[in-house]
């Protein structure tokens, strides 16, 4: 099996698991998988420091945190986006998509 | 940000809750994971291996958690807490002594500090403290100096004419008897003018305050009692309003009661009843409404918001030409008209009420709270030095931890926050013994004339000052032991022996200075407490020119017995003679006053001789005394005679004066037989007077004046408008025991005689209740610091010697004597210890010489005096005492076992 991960970049960590939770509230295993299949298990979130960052935008009041069920009917904790959680959101993604852009626009140009 | 502050408190306060939710999610997380992997078709025991590895440790996610939650700080400190009690319940000995010696230093300084508050700090109970405004008065001759009595014409005036606050209110002090006739029963009362509750904002907790409208010329009279009085008297019954309370005899009706942290105005005392100014009169004393020379109000005003204090001085001397010549004393000379007319109203912010023992109690209270500092100093370098010992014995544990990657900073942080427990826990039982102590303290400066009372309930600023002193004395004594500590070789420290070459010089400097500075600073203490004893012992022995002992003072009045004047003299004249009777009574005197209470009468005399002292110079003290006066005192005649039957009121006035009299009035010649003539305050011409007597020099205000000159007249002679007097009764047995029979002869006189008892020592030694007190403080906490210097030597000693136990086993071992070896262990310490009990010497000598007297002398004079030798003497046997003791604990090192 050939690894194709890469690392994260800094500060990307946030965006990803806001917008991951942004459609409906997955425990922490689901967003770490998602991450990794929806990014064609490019991108892997190292449990290490998915947890402390999902505490992180709990703390920060983007994300809440819920006792739920899961698939197999065991007790999980699943997080959703909060309201300020989705402004945040929106900031971050436009902010990353002119990042984005302009990285792009200079690799192509030179 | 609510949110946030949610989840800290949550993961604060519900810590086991937080942890169990953490291990679950996280192992729901890799039980996920390996049911995927196993879906993949691994294996499970490969599964679980393959998610452990991509898992990371586990605990390390929690670690980060835990700092995720920002509520570290906090946990750490309750671990810390946790785990110093542990550590602190293992050493009970130890951490008890240490929480006593530091209840010892923290309670002295919130006991004084407290004092300190209710005496210089805290505001007046009543509306905006801070807008009141003592009026004084400045005249020319007096410059700074400033008085703050009134006449009630000037009040009258001040309160009519005043513009510059928005209201005024005089009042003055008086003790009125409650009781109609027999044993006198005090309360301390307050003249007040009618706007005195309404200028200070307080609310009555039942009837209602005096107004304007119960403050005219002309009163019935009516009084308010304070909120203690009502309860101690009335327990608090709403039937107590509109109630009968006899003043002095007369009766006046209760309209209400004031509130109850209110104790009056001034700091040290507190006031039982208050009657308006104008019912003075009832007490046939309407002199002092008119009296345009009776100085007896006080002026408070309120000030009107926006003043300013150049708008209040301006004010204030436009006002005074104004008041001062409305209320001229039309009796007076025309110099001193003038100069009366110069006054001026000066306005003195007064937050915290005006106060006399304020003044008299400052310097004391400062010297009292060096003194405390340097108790708690004491403590302080005391438990250091316990702590050091300790973390000997705790050297493995902090390699240990060290060694398990503890960082340093996070084990000096667990020291003190140990000490800081320790310090805390002093204070609480400091507060206990201040509470105690400060009772204590008011007993003891409350003297029988007057009772002190300090409002000494517990409040902001002491609470945050004794935990101040706490968490700094926590920090004090913490921080050298915790760096010294955890300062530790680790790989010495684990194979269990300390290196023996390593540099005990060093390793032993805090431990040398601090035995050396707790012997100094004790020094200290001690010889200040010697000066202090030494000034009150000579006080005491001085040769006062009458014996104190076995006399029973009585002061009889008759204000309540209604005796027209004419016949008091008769009256007295007859209790005179029935106390005569009495089994028990050596002889009796009378007398308008009695000497020391601090109370003068004194004139200008002249006399017809060119070289005659003038002004100020010519000062005489009077009092009238009986013929037994002298006889009962045991103050010697020189020359002359006593007063006799015939010296009658129709009969030549006499005197008798002392020999202060005859050394400035009749220099080289005998008094008797000349006569003097008083100059009366404001006119020329005076009575005369031929002096029949010389008698010995006594003190007549208080001990420490250099005796003043007096002179005697005949209290059959006294013109007769006071209604008070006393017997002075020399008994055989203890003049206390004559107290209940001179109560019922004088009842048999006259059931309606009001009698307050005392005794002459007791007087004279409530005179120097101050000298007592700062010698009786003094060596108490000298003592309590010697107490504390021998706990902490003794301890610092053991750790010296436990430091050094490897080498005396050697030179044990290589075949030393114990008791030569002693020399060594003690001589590091003793030698040391002799330099700073010198340098304790060095500072009496600065104390002294910060007298004004010449160092020089002052060795001397110290050394010639066996007072100031002696604390140190003591200190030295002490130490030489503990010194041995510890020399010789360490000699018992058995070679082998130290080795």
């Amino acid at each position: 099996m050939v690894d194709r991960r890469i690392d994260l970049p800094q500060g990307t960590l946030d965006l990803l698991l806001l917008r991951t939770v942004a459609l409906e509230p997955l425990h922490g295993w689901a967003i770490s998988e998602r991450i990794h299949q929806i990014s064609s298990k490019v991108l892997f979130v190292q449990q290490g420091s998915l947890y402390p960052a999902l505490h992180r935008l709990e703390r920060k009041g983007w994300i809440q945190a819920r006792w739920g069920t899961s698939e197999n009917n065991r007790r999980a904790k699943f997080y959703e986006l909060t309201a300020l959680g989705r402004k945040q959101l929106e900031l971050e993604e436009s902010a990353w998509r002119r990042l984005a852009a302009a990285v792009a626009q200079i690799l192509e140009t030179t | 940000m609510l949110d946030d502050l949610v989840l800290r408190l949550r993961s604060l306060f519900h810590r086991n809750t937080v942890e169990t939710e953490l291990d679950e999610e996280l192992r729901f997380h890799f039980e996920k994971q390996v049911s995927k992997f196993m879906q993949s078709g691994m294996a499970p025991d490969e599964a679980k291996r393959r998610a452990g590895r991509e898992f990371g440790g586990m605990e390390q996610v929690k670690e980060e958690h835990r700092d995720a939650r920002g509520v570290r700080f906090i946990e750490t400190l309750l671990e810390d807490i946790r785990y110093g009690l542990r550590i602190l319940s293992r050493t009970p000995v130890i951490a008890s002594v240490a929480v006593l010696s530091l209840a010892l230093g923290i309670g002295a300084n919130t006991a004084i500090f407290s004092v300190m508050d209710a005496v210089m700090l805290r505001l007046l109970p009543v509306r905006n403290p801070q807008e009141l405004v003592q009026v004084r008065v400045r005249t020319v001759k007096s410059g700074t100096e400033m008085n703050g009595y009134f006449t009630n014409p000037i009040w009258e005036q001040l309160r009519d004419r005043q513009d510059v606050f928005s209201s005024t209110f005089a009042w003055s002090e008086n003790r009125f008897d409650l009781a109609q006739g027999g044993a006198v029963e005090y309360a301390n009362g307050l003249w007040v003018s009618g706007g005195a509750f309404e200028t200070l904002g307080l609310r009555p907790v039942a009837g209602r305050l005096l107004s304007a409208a119960d403050d005219r010329r002309g009163c019935a009279g009516a009084a308010v009692i304070s909120y203690a009085f009502w309860q101690d008297r009335y327990g608090g019954a709403e039937s107590a309003i509109g109630g009968n309370l006899s003043l002095d005899g007369h009766l006046f009706p209760i309209i209400g009661v004031a509130p109850r942290g209110f104790y009056g105005l001034i700091v040290g005392t507190k006031f039982d009843v208050a009657v308006p100014i104008c019912a003075i009169a009832l007490f046939g004393k309407d002199s002092r409404l008119d009296g345009r020379s009776t100085w007896w109000l006080e002026i408070m005003g309120r000030l009107k918001p926006p003043t300013v204090p150049q708008q209040l001085k301006a004010r204030l001397e436009v006002l005074s030409r104004q008041v001062f010549a409305a209320a001229v004393p039309l009796d007076w000379e025309k110099t001193e008209r003038q100069e009366f007319l110069q006054r001026v109203l000066v306005g003195v912010p007064a937050p915290t009420g005006p106060s006399y023992l304020r003044q008299q109690m400052e310097r004391p209270l400062y010297v009292l709270m060096a003194v405390v500092g340097l108790v708690l100093l004491i403590a302080c370098a005391n438990i250091a030095g316990l702590m050091l010992a300790r973390g000997m014995a705790r050297e493995k544990e902090m390699a240990t931890r060290r060694a398990l990657g503890a960082a340093r900073g996070r084990l000096i942080r667990q020291l003190l926050t140990e000490c800081i427990l320790l310090s805390l826990a002093g204070a609480l039982l400091g507060m206990l013994f201040a509470r105690w102590g400060n009772a204590m303290l008011l007993r003891y400066i409350s003297t029988g004339r007057e009772t002190v009372f300090f409002d000494l309930s517990l409040n902001v600023r002491v609470l945050a000052f004794t935990a101040a002193v706490a968490v700094l004395t926590g920090i004090l004594f913490g921080v050298v032991p915790a760096f010294r500590s955890t300062r530790v070789s680790l790989t010495s420290a684990m194979k269990g022996s300390r290196a023996l070459g390593s540099d005990t010089r060093v390793r032993f400097r805090p431990g040398k200075w601090m035995v050396a500075s707790q012997i100094a600073l004790s020094l200290v203490l001690l010889v200040s407490a010697g000066l202090f004893l030494r000034s009150l012992l000579g006080l005491a022995t001085l040769d006062i020119g009458f014996d104190r002992n076995s006399v029973l003072l009585v002061n009889t009045n008759l204000k309540a017995a209604k005796v027209v004047p004419e016949r008091r003299l008769q009256v007295y004249d007859e209790v005179e003679a029935v106390l005569q009777k009495l089994p028990g009574v050596i002889s009796v005197g009378r007398s308008w006053r009695t000497p020391v209470t601090g109370y003068e009468w004194n004139e200008y005399v002249s006399v017809d001789s060119p070289s005659a002292p003038k002004g100020d110079d010519s000062l005489v003290y009077f009092n009238y005394v009986s013929a037994g006066y002298f006889v009962t005192l045991h103050t010697p005649l020189l020359a002359g005679r006593d007063f006799q039957a015939r010296d009658t009121n129709t009969a030549p006035g006499v005197a008798v004066v002392n020999e202060a009299v005859a050394r400035k009035f009749f220099p080289g010649a005998s008094p008797v037989g000349k006569t003097f003539r008083v100059v009366n305050g404001h006119t020329e011409a005076g009575p005369s007077f031929q002096i029949v007597g010389l008698a010995k020099d006594s003190k007549y205000e208080s001990l420490r004046e250099a005796t003043f000159p007096q002179a005697f007249f005949p209290i059959s002679q006294i013109p007769g408008n006071d209604d008070s007097e006393y017997f002075e009764i020399r008994t055989a047995p203890r003049p206390e025991s004559l107290i209940a029979a001179v109560q019922n002869s004088v009842g048999q006189v006259n059931k309606g005689i009001s009698l307050e008892f005392g005794t002459l020592a007791k007087q004279i030694g409530d005179s120097l209740v101050q000298e007592r007190l700062l010698a009786t403080l003094s060596a108490f906490f000298g003592g309590l610091a010697l107490l504390l210097a021998m706990i902490g030597l003794f301890g610092a000693l053991s750790y010296l010697v436990t430091k050094r136990r490897p080498e005396f086993g050697i030179r044990i071992g290589a075949g030393s004597y114990a008791g030569f070896d002693s020399a060594p262990g003690a001589a590091g310490s003793g030698d040391r210890a002799a330099r700073r009990l010198g340098r304790g010497p060095m500072s009496c000598t600065r104390h002294r010489a910060s007298a004004g007297k010449p160092a020089v002398r002052n060795v001397r004079t110290r050394f010639r005096n066996p007072n100031h030798c002696y604390p140190g003497a003591r200190c030295c046997c002490l130490s030489c005492g503990l010194l041995s003791g510890a020399a010789s604990d360490a000699n018992r090192s058995d070679g082998g076992l130290a080795l």
